[in-house]
């Protein structure tokens, strides 16, 4: 197990610059999850970590040793691909065991550590299979025992649960999990799915067109979002924004209600104000008004869109609400929950005070 | 427009489809191919109204008076022999190189591909031209640079005539190939290359271990298609050499070409023909079975 410092790395093809400078430090036996949306450079960065890419500007260092120029296979590590990439004419044995056969250890050894790893991952009635013989989520599963037989320094993982189907995501989320806390080994995990990063991760790392957004464990991202980006990203269904003007001491929602809030930015500046879904209700007692839109039941609970002042929001109900396209609901924000932003740069804005709407 | 009864018969419809090329193929191959049986035990001279049945005596006297019949079997196998393992090796090497990131492969991918579009009847042609033994490229090419001593009579001598037309059929041939190995390396996955290189493989393994495996269907599809190609070679024969000299560069299917058209005795050419559908057959149809089951296991 070690440590991965990634620092100032920057990427370019050509002149087209696609990473502008990204740092992350990742700890002894952590789970780190780089999410975003597709393009923004998660993927990149893990290649780069893996060594399928070339390194433009800065350093990446495994266990404090410099490795921007060093092959694949020189850096200890392992990776777990999307689309499994095993090798279609060995059986799962030879797959697992095909690392260590091309580092020269015996086959006595080989056999221990493929037996292990598939005792672990529950493979060992599949060993002599091919992979064409697999289902999606056992070839997963090869794909993983592969990467373990090796224990390598840090394990990579290229969004590997994108090609399974929902059900077995949640099983393999999981799995993964549990893995990670039996080995307690590095992990680098890529992955465009918020909810994966949120349910799996140590530290989640939120990127955007080639910068790091913000860093920090799946609750403080979601609980203080550095910036509109990471508010709107994390979390679904996703936070509430509605434009906000701020005045001496107040800030005024349009179309929700001026607010006993202070911020420091000057009176009149325009701002985001922002709350989370599950953070709103509908109260016919409220003044705030709104037009419902759609209606989703997903059993548990149920979320409204409605229309506010011409703002689309989405609210979760835990009741169960007996509501139609076009009905008129009155809704209550919940004090103290908001998160505001600045207008102009997305960035967040410390505030006191609470509200009542 | 149709009716909605006759759209409901899809089957139906599609051996209406079916049917043009069914016709033709049973009127120009099949019958063909059965009548070449019947009259391999036939006594013919194509023009008499009347065919005599003679048994096995045309095979009989292709096996034990025909001395031109085993020589021609003979280079019919040399060739075939060598035709599968050499252009294909040049082919292979040469879908490697082009497979890289190299400036101008897409224009060498052209010029090496060229030869395979020319008929080969032309190709026979500017081979014989380069050959020749007083006008001709290579001779004068070898004078230029003193190697007088190297100059031969390229066609016209017994012992090295069959591998000059050889050399012309590997030119012709190896674009073919090419291309087909050139669309298997593009299907070689991209990921499966980097998981390899993650294992721990060097260039060597990753080529032993992801890209040959991932060729073998591949390498099966041009190993019989120049098979076949090879056992029933007759055109570029035909045009440099026709045979000759003293039936040295003589191949199988124009022995039977021969004996027919130009002596007149059909018999005797189906006779020879039929041993070429066998051999061809023996070795076709485990391809044939395999190509089945692939299909059965991608179902």
């Amino acid at each position: 197990m070690a440590s991965v410092d990634i620092s100032g790395v920057k990427k370019s093809y050509g002149a087209v610059a696609v990473m502008h400078g990204v740092d992350v430090a990742i700890g002894d036996g952590e789970f780190v999850i780089l999410v975003g949306p597709s393009g923004c450079g998660k993927s990149t960065l893990l290649r780069m970590v893996a060594g399928l890419e070339t390194v433009t500007g800065g350093q990446i260092a495994i266990d404090g040793r410099r490795v921007n120029e060093l092959e694949p296979k020189d850096r200890d590590i392992a990776m777990v691909f999307q689309n499994y990439a095993l090798y279609p004419q060995m059986t799962v044995a030879q797959n697992m065991g095909f690392a260590l056969e091309l580092a020269g250890r015996s086959k006595a050894e080989i056999k221990a550590e493929v037996d292990k790893a598939a005792e672990i991952l529950s493979l060992t009635a599949l060993l002599d299979r091919k992979p064409g013989q697999l289902s999606g989520g056992q070839r997963q599963r090869v794909a993983m025992g592969r990467a373990i037989v090796r224990h390598p320094k840090v394990f990579l993982f290229d969004e590997p649960l994108s090609n399974l189907d929902a059900k077995l995501r949640v099983k393999m989320r999981a799995e993964i999990k549990a893995l990670h806390q039996r080995l307690k080994s590095t992990i680098i995990y890529v992955t465009h799915d918020q909810i994966e990063a949120m349910t799996m991760a140590d530290k989640i790392v939120v990127m955007n067109a080639g910068r790091v957004e913000q860093i920090g464990t799946p609750l403080e991202l979601y609980d203080n979002p550095a910036n509109l980006f990471v508010a709107t990203f994390m979390g679904s269904p996703a936070m509430n924004i509605l434009p906000a003007v701020t005045q001496a001491g107040a800030v005024l929602v349009a179309g929700v209600a001026t607010l006993p809030i202070v911020v420091s930015v000057p009176p009149g500046t325009k701002i985001a104000y922002g709350i989370r879904p599950d953070e709103i209700t509908i109260d016919p007692e409220s003044p705030v008004k709104a037009e419902v839109v759609v209606v989703e039941p997903t059993g548990s609970e149920t979320h409204i869109t409605a229309r506010l002042a011409g703002h689309e929001i989405t609210l979760i109900s835990k009741a169960r609400v007996a509501l139609a396209p076009g009905d008129q609901i009155g809704l209550s924000f919940s004090p103290n929950k908001h998160h505001l932003f600045d207008d102009a740069t997305g960035r967040r804005l410390e505030a006191s005070g609470g509200m009542a709407a | 427009m149709p009716q909605a009864s006759q759209s409901a018969r899809p089957e139906r419809q599609g051996y209406v489809l079916l049917a043009p090329a069914l016709i033709v193929y049973l009127l120009f191959a099949v019958y063909p191919m059965i009548d070449v049986i019947r009259m391999s035990f036939s006594s013919w001279n194509g023009l008499s109204p009347e065919a005599r049945f003679v048994g096995l005596a045309n095979y009989r006297a292709i096996v034990t008076q025909d001395p031109v019949f085993w020589g021609a079997l003979r280079n019919t196998i040399w060739w075939t022999a060598l035709a599968v393992i050499l252009p294909n090796l040049i082919s292979f090497g040469l879908a490697l190189a082009l497979n890289q990131n190299i400036p101008g492969k897409s224009s060498l991918r052209v010029v090496f591909y060229l030869p395979v579009i020319i008929a080969s009847i032309a190709v026979a042609t500017i081979w014989k031209w380069m050959y020749d033994p007083f006008f001709g490229l290579f001779n004068n090419l070898l004078m230029q640079m003193g190697l007088d001593g190297w100059i031969l009579d390229w066609l016209g001598d017994r012992k090295v005539a069959l591998w000059s037309v050889f050399v012309a059929h590997v030119w012709q041939s190896v674009g073919f190939s090419m291309v087909l190995f050139l669309a298997g390396l593009q299907g070689v996955s991209a990921t499966l290359v980097e998981a390899a290189r993650i294992d721990g493989a060097g260039r060597w393994g990753v080529f032993r271990y992801v890209t040959l495996p991932a060729l073998k269907p591949t390498m099966m599809v041009v190993f019989v298609l120049s098979l076949i190609n090879s056992l029933k070679a007759f055109d570029i024969v035909y045009g440099m050499t026709g045979g000759g000299p003293a039936q040295s560069t003589q191949m199988l299917a124009m022995w039977a070409y021969t004996q027919s058209m130009q002596l007149g005795v059909f018999g005797r050419g189906a006779a020879v023909s039929v041993v070429l559908l066998l051999i061809t057959l023996v070795i076709v149809l485990p391809y044939i079975r395999w190509m089945f089951r692939r299909e059965e296991m991608a179902r």
